[in-house]
């Protein structure tokens, strides 16, 4: 903020609300890197022990492996799905593609908690018994919005006249996608995958109700932490948040990188689930 | 394979829901010629094309390309290559990639795809462009480029849809004589879609003239130019002024004509008495300043507007008795006349064009106002 407007109240406001928002967090990174047990200050000295004793356990491994094959499982079915539902909606000039395209995106909407409870009780109706499976199938509904969004966009800004013009130089419709469409969104694509995994990683409230006897990483904090204040959960949390974070910046560096390589063809891509992203 | 039609289309009507873009097209294209699409914007020339190249399915009628019926083949399975408007060039692949695109699709080898490539660039004067990238050309060479990725594939037919529309005016210029020469180079078949008559005119071995979804005339630039079939023809390429008079007597190529009450002297075969169009291109037209009493059957008027053009000047006159103003130019070796001066106008007898008038649909729909009580 430059200019006559600036005053010193917006500043005060802008201080606080950075404040609010990032001092938790610094905190909790700070305690991680504690000397001592205690989690109040005065702080006492730097230490990597919480970070060695949540590498040598056995738990903390094994959640974080779970979550690292949902997320992986989940992120590779979305961008699988989501480019398909993408592409199919943006190149149909059916009468269903306004509506479908919302039945798509809509679950953006829905509580975690809603859309947590209503696949528990259709797991129970089908008889499918709760797993990592059942996790990833549950992201997968909770990721799949933010994903085709993007898709969408990307796809959507796309010329036609470029595949009429592949379609016209020889290719079949495998051809023009895979010659011509691919090459200009993969990095949105895989962008958006990216994001889908970092949402599918920390994702705790549906996760919740759908999983069976394993633990994720998020479940594995939530169980410790109501037994006791572990210090070493500021390490878990800290490391959590540095790979949601390098998955963010991922995503955005590739979303970005693919829009300066179009050059020429301005208006800057509007990635809508970054902003609302949690 | 030379005596047939190179595209043929037989009663191709094309309807986008309740609008006719084309009705019944009857047309054949020779091998080798480079045939223009002529119209206003709407015409269906666009529409035609891209049933051509296989984007649009015709509502009804056939599309023969070299005899065979590709009227169900997809257009990455027919052998038409299309420049569009604006540049199509994919641009996450340099020229090379551009230009090759065709062949790659076609699995044809390395080795050949590079030498047709350079060949193809060597062309339309760009060779040693290979590696550059899309965004690194002007607009003009763009339109090189699609047109060298066309070509390569050694299409049936190639189609161009208004390649120039996109250009500046002196690199337009500049393409047109380069889309001339690679014409002249290849011998390959074009047909060109353009709203420009200029154009057509500068490029065309023959002209399609086209309105409201139907051919209105087919010929050489000279013969469309001189003798249009149509009122719609004579005013859209070059701009006639196109006058309602009633034919008085005809001898021989001879003609006698009321036009504003006067008698006025036409030279057109195969003229006939009562209603007609006469066809009277601006340049044809001679004004001079009126310096003495006007003859029985001299015309009459006022100068309403000047332009200067360069090469000479642009008069609109309100004739007298005449509803519509004359359009009229003259060399700038000329005396330029003033706005308000009072001018007699002549023509040459020879330049004039008559077409049968009988009020029909196509001639009332015109711009001109129909005079229904013109006398007997």
């Amino acid at each position: 903020m430059t200019g006559p407007g600036r005053s010193g109240l917006a500043g005060a406001f802008t201080v606080a609300g950075v404040v609010f928002l990032w001092g938790p967090l610094l905190v909790v990174v700070l305690f991680s890197l504690h000397s001592t047990a205690a989690l109040s200050f005065p702080f006492r000295g730097f230490s990597l022990r919480w970070y060695e004793e949540i590498f040598s356990s056995a738990e903390v491994r094994s959640a974080a492996e779970n979550s690292l094959i949902v997320a992986t499982a989940t992120a590779a079915t979305t961008l699988v799905l989501g480019t398909l539902a993408a592409y199919g909606l943006t190149r149909t000039s059916s009468r269903a593609r306004g509506p479908l395209a919302l039945l798509f995106f809509l679950p953006i909407t829905l509580p975690g908690l809603f859309i947590g409870t209503a696949l528990l009780v259709a797991f129970a109706r089908i008889e499918v018994t709760l797993s990592l499976a059942t996790v990833a199938a549950a992201h997968l509904v909770y990721v799949f919005p933010f994903f085709f969004l993007i898709a969408r966009a990307a796809l959507d800004r796309l010329d036609p006249a470029l595949e009429e013009a592949a379609a016209d130089l020889g290719a079949g419709r495998w051809l023009v996608f895979r010659r011509v469409t691919l090459p200009q969104v993969w990095p949105v694509l895989v962008g958006a995958a990216c994001l889908a995994f970092a949402l599918s990683f920390d994702e705790f409230i549906i996760t919740f109700f759908v999983i069976g006897p394993d633990s994720t990483l998020p479940m594995f904090i939530w169980s410790t932490l109501r037994r006791t204040i572990d210090p070493s959960i500021n390490a878990i949390s800290t490391l959590l948040l540095l790979f949601t974070l390098l998955l963010f910046v991922v995503t955005f560096a590739l979303t970005s990188w693919s829009e300066r390589r179009r050059r020429g063809s301005a208006e800057p891509l509007v990635v809508p689930a970054l902003k609302d992203a949690p | 394979m030379s005596g047939e039609a190179r595209v043929r289309l037989e009663g191709v009507s094309h309807r986008f829901g309740d609008v006719t873009a084309l009705r019944e097209m009857k047309l054949d294209v020779a091998d080798g010629e480079l045939l223009t699409l002529l119209g206003p914007s709407g015409c269906g020339k666009t529409t035609l094309l891209r049933i051509i190249a296989g984007f649009e399915r015709p509502t009804t009628g056939r599309v023969l390309l070299a005899g065979e019926d590709v009227t169900d083949r997809p257009a990455h399975r027919r052998a038409t290559n299309m420049v569009f408007q604006r540049s199509t060039l994919f641009p996450h692949l340099d020229v090379f990639g551009n230009v090759a695109f065709g062949l790659r699709v076609a699995g044809v080898p390395r080795a050949e795809q590079r030498e047709r490539v350079r060949e193809a660039l060597q062309l339309v004067s760009l060779e040693g462009y290979e590696h550059r990238r899309s965004h690194e050309l002007s607009g003009g060479q763009m339109q090189r480029i699609a047109l060298a990725r066309a070509l390569v594939n050694r299409p049936q037919v190639l189609l161009l849809d208004e390649p120039l529309a996109a250009l500046d005016l002196k690199i337009r210029l500049d393409m047109e004589a380069e889309l001339r020469r690679v014409h002249r180079e290849t011998g390959a078949t074009f047909l060109y879609v353009t709203h420009d008559q200029r154009e057509a005119m500068a490029l065309s071995d023959r002209i399609v003239v086209m309105n409201a979804g139907a051919v209105e005339q087919v010929g050489t630039p000279a013969e469309v130019y001189g003798r249009p079939a149509s009122t719609f023809a004579a005013r859209f390429v070059g701009d006639a002024n196109v006058l309602p008079v009633d034919v008085l007597d005809v001898s021989g190529d001879e003609v006698s004509v009321a036009l504003a009450e006067r008698r006025r002297q036409v030279t057109c075969a195969g003229a006939r008495g009562g209603p007609a169009w006469l066809v009277l291109r601006p340049e044809a037209v001679q004004v001079g300043r009126l310096a003495r009493e006007a003859g029985a059957d001299e015309l009459t008027g006022v100068v309403r507007d000047v332009a200067f053009r360069g090469t000479g000047f642009q008069y609109r006159i309100a004739v007298d008795a005449l509803e519509t103003e004359l359009k009229a130019e003259a060399p700038a070796s000329s005396p330029e006349l003033a706005v308000d001066e009072r001018v007699t106008v002549d023509w040459t007898p020879s330049a004039c064009w008559l077409l049968p008038r009988d009020d029909d649909a196509r001639a009332a729909g015109g711009p001109l106002p129909t005079r229904q009580e013109t006398p007997a």
